[in-house]
């Protein structure tokens, strides 16, 4: 054996990226549900009590923004990417990013066809809905009729749905309309109305 | 689709009765800056209500990891930065192992696993366009 084969000593923990910690972390969670220790959804019901602690403010506060400055609303939808870095928000592993915009003529609603990749350095952690096959299959197939009966979103009929599919290269996610009544609102203040269902597109802000 | 908020609310407060004697970085609220801090925290309290071990080992566990950093680390801050569910992970480590139910090896071997893949290696690539379009009537 050379010296360049010896293996660190198990008890000296060399410092670690955040990308490898979260690899660890990952692998640690599905070695125990491999093992049959616990199931996905118990982790999942644990992680949902705290959901919201890694919730979706930060994109409110994208959506706040580009509703009260235009010039920023304008680099938004040219580059998500960079726009978020401007505000001090990026992914770690460097996916971009795309925000799609509701107009009185396009609604856009975003899922993860093949698995479940989300925006989270903006929105947080995904819903459990949005990585379960009924989501991720009719949104695609009936996104109109499923808006309606499982979000109880009734998008006109005037107006054309986009479902965008979000993958591990490209992320998406939808830049709301600006409800009626709240011009006299702040950034601060509008950046409260904007959930984590607005951004997905499967809920309008409501003033 | 919804959880009951009371349900939420009753399973909040069992959690938080068991956290609340841990070592904290100063925060009075659970804080998670990153998904996988909340992966750790919610595996670990799974596994401890799934008998793995007695809360009061974990508790052990992170106040020795946290030493040990202080300890090794703290002046070089640098190299190996402060991050409360990095210790966290290590405590986590260190009672499943102690329980026999999880090697260093296969956990390092996994998460190589994990670094190594390339992001799309199951998934399509970037798509520019709408995967689907339902038509204004």
């Amino acid at each position: 054996m050379t010296s360049s084969e010896v293996t660190p000593s198990p008890t000296v923990t060399l410092p670690r990226s955040e990308a490898e910690i979260a690899a660890r972390m990952k692998a640690l969670e599905a070695l125990m549900i491999d093992k049959g220790i616990m199931t996905t959804e118990a982790v999942d019901r644990l992680a949902e009590i705290y959901e919201n602690e890694v919730g979706p403010q930060l994109g409110a506060s994208v959506v706040a923004k580009a509703w009260t400055d235009p010039e920023f609303k304008a680099r938004l939808l040219a580059n998500a990417t960079q726009a978020c870095a401007e505000l001090d928000i990026g992914g770690l592993q460097g996916e971009d990013m795309v925000a799609v915009e509701n107009t009185d003529t396009v609604h856009n609603v975003v899922t993860c066809t093949l698995c479940s990749c989300y925006p989270w350095p903006v929105l947080g952690l995904p819903p459990n809905w949005y990585k379960e096959p009924a989501y991720r299959s009719r949104i695609v197939r009936e996104p109109r009729a499923m808006l309606r009966e499982d979000f109880g979103y009734d998008v006109p009929d005037s107006v054309e749905i986009r479902v965008w599919d979000s993958s591990a290269e490209l992320r998406y996610m939808v830049l709301p309309q600006r409800p009626a009544g709240t011009e006299s609102m702040s950034e601060a203040e509008l950046a409260e109305l904007v959930t984590r269902d607005a951004m997905i597109g499967v809920a309008p802000v409501r003033a | 689709m919804r959880v009951q908020t009371t349900e939420v609310g009753d399973a909040r407060r069992r959690v938080e009765q068991l956290v609340s004697q841990l070592p904290r970085d100063g925060e009075q609220q659970l804080s998670f800056s990153q998904p996988w801090e909340l992966r750790a925290f919610a595996v670990a309290v799974a596994a401890h209500q799934n008998g793995l071990y007695d809360w009061s080992e974990f508790q052990l566990a992170l106040i020795g990891a946290i030493r040990q950093w202080e300890d090794s680390a703290q002046d070089d801050p640098e190299v190996n930065p402060w991050r409360y569910y990095e210790r966290w992970l290590e405590a986590l480590e260190s009672v499943l192992s102690g329980t026999g139910v999880m090697g260093d090896d296969e956990l390092d071997h996994r998460a190589h696993t994990i670094l190594t893949t390339p992001r799309n290696a199951d998934h399509h690539h970037a798509r520019r366009d709408p995967v689907a379009v339902d038509p204004a009537h």
